[in-house]
């Protein structure tokens, strides 16, 4: 390995240094997440058990499999020293398998590798990408609240929110308790990135290290959440966005809009009264809107939950359910849902997601914009320029 | 992957005053209509008064409807069929002249002699109060002249950069668009357009009404393909009478051997080119004689008596 070892432990491989190699390699590290599995073997039916899940030393997290482990004592938070281990490389990332060469042992925390934070190199939001880590930030919390969830059969906590620097805004979601709040300014170290459905966030947990820094040049949390429209084109370069701000004029609406049913247990919404995950249920009646907002340099699809969908038609729920009892024909519904919105300029503001089809706004506001038109034409008048 | 197309904010006049095309590329390519002045359109958004469609479809289980569409800069024909079921219920609705806005894809027309007719195939089609087709076309106009001043840009610096453009927070398309236009239409007089959208501003402020006074053919826009067009005349000359009366005669004898009884428009244009009648001026005198009401265009393509 062409890595320099760290002084106190002479034979180690720091996770961050481990290279696809024939020759087997030392490492300790940490199990960050576990999960137990058995590989049914083709050729005689048999059963092999299987442990796979994540390893961390603080400097890199890797994926690992280890063949035929322990009945039991492996989980998530115990230090290994696992000596003898493969390297294979998959997507161009390095992971680890344990086979019967492979002597696994439990080891002291204290054995991990040192890791000197001066030497994390420091990025900014706008370079983050999806499975980094081993960077340090410095962020201002633009907002933060814990949720609870449930992850497999255990109920956790997670403090759910967004961050940001000069360069961009990010999630965050810190499963231990650092004690965030709103408006502070923080520098975080040992945080890795994660990629939901095209959104990136940064993940804390307890290997984490947060520290409050003066943040002189972070921005204004309250400025964030109120920065000014952006064009369309921008957004859909680059690939939404956690607080992207739209303005632009309805030119047409998506299906499912209108009155819609969703499953009372997942909010999917039905079809034919099936629920794609739960069967057969019962649909509870919704409203949406899938607005076409376009600005003239590109358009975005904004999701109106209910509330919105209300306010901007001006027919409730109800008022559309009863609309139906009259005139059974939901699409004429939908017609009128899109005849109150369409040619209206609306500004957007949330959560901005792409995917092939282009970038979908989950909004936390939706506002209808007034033009001043005698202003407009002033500004107008002025660009005319004169006839040579 | 494939985004939605934008609708470009396009006045009437620069939409009469495109004429080249271009493909995209992928596996199901968009048709582009490129501008003079930087649009490179698929989809577009414009607004004015729009007036009762007709019927133009030749039968009842092929229904197509037409309606012009005026802004104080010109006028451009708005098509919906019964692939647009509700675009066309709209287009049908009204009976008076009314302020629209109107979404659609943009289809050019070429003729045989290289005459180009832009429309719109409408998508929606909305009926708004004078304050919102206003604020519409005050958008409309901000955008032409936001893509003006990039051209104008791109004019002095040709080597202005995609990064550069793209940190002040203009598509990269837009500075594409720019170059095409600039490569297909070196001729056109972009000062001169920039002034033209005078009424459009002065419609904004409420000074005038919906749409222009006077029809008239582009005059900033010179196609290089075909001779320039001769200004026209407040009346017709003796020279022009007989270009009238040879572009009539030459519709009646089509007509007279067509099927449908007729006259296809290209091959009236071919045979009056024929006789030495070419160009924007055979369409100079063809709009004459549709705004006389000597002849009309109930289907776009085929002309008759009145």
């Amino acid at each position: 390995m062409s890595a320099d070892p760290a002084p106190s432990t002479p034979v180690e491989t720091r996770l961050r240094d481990l290279r696809a190699t024939t020759s087997s390699v030392e490492f300790v590290a940490r199990v960050v997440t576990c999960e137990r599995r058995e590989i049914t073997r083709k050729s005689d039916g048999g059963r092999r058990p299987l442990l796979s899940g994540l390893l961390s030393d603080g400097t890199a997290t890797v994926r690992f499999t280890w063949w035929d482990p322990p009945r039991e004592g492996i989980e998530r938070g115990v230090v290994l020293r696992a000596v003898g281990a493969e390297v294979r490389e998959f997507r161009g990332r390095p992971e680890v398998t344990f086979t019967w060469k492979t002597r696994v042992a439990p080891a002291s925390p204290a054995e991990l590798p040192r890791v000197d934070a001066e030497e994390i190199p420091f990025r900014t939001v706008r370079d983050l990408k999806a499975s980094d880590e081993g960077f340090r930030v410095e962020v201002r919390v633009v907002r933060i609240a814990p949720k609870s969830v449930t992850v497999g059969e255990e109920r956790r906590v997670v403090h759910e929110g967004l961050v940001a620097d000069r360069t961009g805004t990010i999630a965050l979601s810190a499963w231990s308790d650092f004690g965030l709040k709103a408006g502070e300014a923080v520098r975080i170290a040992g945080a890795y990135v994660r990629s939901f459905r095209g959104r990136c966030s940064i993940v804390l947990d307890e290997r984490s290290v947060v520290v409050r820094v003066e943040g002189n040049d972070l921005p204004d949390p309250a400025e964030l959440l109120r920065s000014p429209p952006r064009s369309i084109a921008e957004v859909e370069d680059e690939g939404g966005g956690e607080a992207v701000a739209v303005e632009g004029v309805v030119v047409g609406l998506l299906p499912p809009s209108g009155l819609v049913y969703r499953c009372p247990t997942c909010h999917r919404s039905v079809r034919s009264g099936i629920c794609r995950i739960h069967g057969q249920v019962e649909g509870q009646a919704d409203l949406r809107a899938r607005i076409v907002l376009d600005d003239g340099t590109g358009a975005v699809t904004v999701n109106a939950n209910r509330a919105d969908t209300e306010r901007l038609w001006g027919v409730t729920l109800e008022g559309a359910q009863a609309r139906l009892r009259n005139q059974p024909d939901p699409t004429l519904l939908e017609e009128e849902l899109l005849e109150s919105l369409l040619g209206r300029r609306l500004r957007v503001r949330g959560l901005g997601t792409k995917d092939e089809f282009g970038v979908t706004l989950t909004p936390e506001s939706i506002d209808p914009v007034e033009i001043d038109l005698d202003a407009a034409a002033e500004e107008l008048a002025a660009r005319l320029g004169d006839r040579s | 992957m494939s985004l939605r197309e934008p609708a470009w904010r396009i006045t009437a006049r620069e939409l009469e005053s495109s004429l080249e095309e271009e493909k995209g590329e992928g596996e199901r390519p968009a048709t582009y209509l490129l501008s003079p002045f930087a649009a490179r359109m698929n989809r577009v958004l414009m607004a004015g008064s729009l007036s009762p469609a007709e019927s133009i479809g030749r039968d009842e289980s092929q229904a197509f409807w037409r309606a012009r569409l005026s802004d104080p800069t010109g006028a451009v024909a708005v098509t919906a069929g019964s692939f647009q079921p509700r675009a066309m219920a709209q287009l049908r609705a009204g009976s008076v002249p009314r302020p629209t806005v109107v979404v659609g894809k943009v289809h050019l027309f070429r003729g045989r002699d290289g005459v180009g007719y832009v429309s719109v195939r409408a998508e929606a089609v909305r009926s708004v109060g004078e304050a919102d087709e206003r604020a519409a076309l005050a958008d409309i106009v901000r955008q032409t002249f936001d893509r003006l001043d990039l051209l104008e840009r791109v004019e002095k610096d040709p080597a202005l950069s995609e990064e550069t453009i793209r940190k002040e927070g203009i598509p990269v398309a837009w500075l594409r668009a720019a170059r095409e236009s600039r490569r297909r239409y070196p001729n056109v007089d972009r000062v001169a357009f920039r002034h033209d959208l005078k009424n459009a501003v002065r419609r904004v402020a409420g000074e005038s009404g919906p749409s222009r006074a006077t029809p008239s053919v582009p005059t900033s826009v010179t196609v290089t393909r075909a001779p320039p067009p001769r200004a026209p005349p407040p009346a017709p000359s003796a020279a022009e009478r007989t270009e009238e009366s040879l572009f009539l005669d030459q519709l009646d004898e089509v007509a007279e051997v067509s099927a449908d009884g007729y006259a296809d428009l290209k091959e009236v244009f071919s045979r009056v080119s024929s006789h030495g009648l070419v160009g924007e001026r055979a369409e100079a005198i063809l709009n004459r004689l549709e705004e006389e009401g000597v002849i009309e265009e109930p289907i776009v393509g085929k002309l008759r008596r009145a």
